[in-house]
């Protein structure tokens, strides 16, 4: 299956994905954690802030791949 | 005895010497004056590039400044944003030269990186946050930007769940250009401080082995210094490309 040809802006998207992922995680746990301080409901707010934060940076990494795929589209998806 | 970690933020965080008019602080500090310095010679700078002399200082000053236009234009503007993107080319310029400037001014000794503070690099994250959302609404009406936020095809049910998500996509893409640019440039200056410091620390326990050690260590420090002037062009690059990608995706999301 050939990939690409990839341009100097797809290699930059790519390479910005695995931040993108942990500042979504990041936010998430730190908005649970914050709950969690304000409305003394530790350990809920953070659990459930991390499992949100990483279905967010899922959902970033999907939609991310989801506009390269359709910009490149390879000889299977043609 | 050296305290490592109090001699690393001695060189790395700012230092405040705000002047008191009135009974009003002026914050004035270390990173603040190297940031108009920096503002200063760009200008200089800019203004060299602009005139139109005869000697060949100007000409070749003004070659360089239309083939770096050229170059933003072409490499970075034009592929990220297409051809609605060139009224905006004045910013992406000024922007990929200032942080150019700052990333490459940390390399001068007694001069900080201004470019390791995040409240630098998130004030230029958000003025490219400002442009992004301003190309939204400049080319799909505030209605038509806020309906980009929603993928085409998405179900009417899954709307309220997809809408929020997208809003937090961008602003999770803003904070992810400041904290880049902060934490490769910070990260950079503290691996050039430490490898400094390894001479000065072994040197404690024994002179000869101090001795020793500097060998190794200069030779690991003229390596970094040449891979953060690699940095300093690279993450400017990217910066401003980044910008240019996400403003693109603002503009063409139909």
């Amino acid at each position: 299956m050939k990939l690409g040809p990839f341009a100097a802006q797809d290699f930059a998207a790519i390479s910005t994905l695995g931040l993108e992922f942990a500042v979504a995680v990041a936010l998430g746990t730190a908005g649970g954690y914050w709950a969690d301080v304000h409305y003394q409901s530790a350990p809920w707010g953070t659990v459930i802030g991390v499992l949100a934060g990483f279905a967010l940076g899922m959902y970033i990494v999907v939609r991310q791949a989801q506009r390269m795929s359709a910009a490149h589209p390879t000889e299977k998806t043609k | 005895m050296i305290e490592v970690s109090e001699t690393i933020a001695h060189h790395i965080l700012d230092h405040d010497f705000g002047v008191m008019v009135g009974t009003l602080h002026l914050p004035l500090t270390v990173h603040t004056v190297t940031m108009f310095c920096i503002s200063v010679v760009l200008l200089g700078v800019g203004m060299l590039m602009a005139r139109r002399g005869k000697s060949v200082f100007s000409r070749l000053m003004s070659t360089i400044g239309e083939e770096y236009v050229g170059f933003m234009r072409d490499g970075i503007v034009v592929p990220g944003m297409g051809q609605e993107g060139r009224p905006f080319l004045s910013y992406f310029c000024t922007l990929f030269l200032f942080i150019l400037f700052s990333n490459l001014a940390g390399l001068i000794p007694e001069v900080k990186t201004i470019t390791s503070n995040i409240a630098v690099t998130g004030a230029l994250a958000l003025c490219s946050g400002v442009l992004i959302v301003y190309c939204g609404i400049k080319f799909h009406g505030v209605v038509g930007f806020i309906k980009t936020f929603v993928p085409g095809g998405t179900p009417w049910w899954l709307v309220p769940l997809i809408f929020p998500l997208e809003v937090i996509s961008l602003i999770i893409r803003v904070c992810v250009l400041a904290i880049r640019l902060f934490a490769n440039m910070l990260s950079g200056h503290m691996v050039l401080l430490s490898l400094l410091l390894i001479i000065f620390i072994i040197g404690q326990m024994s002179k000869i082995a101090g001795t020793g050690a500097a060998i190794p260590a200069m030779g690991l420090e003229i390596f970094m210094t040449c891979l953060e002037l690699l940095v300093a062009f690279l993450q400017a690059y990217v910066f401003t490309l980044l910008t240019s990608i996400y403003a693109g995706l603002v503009i063409h999301s139909h």
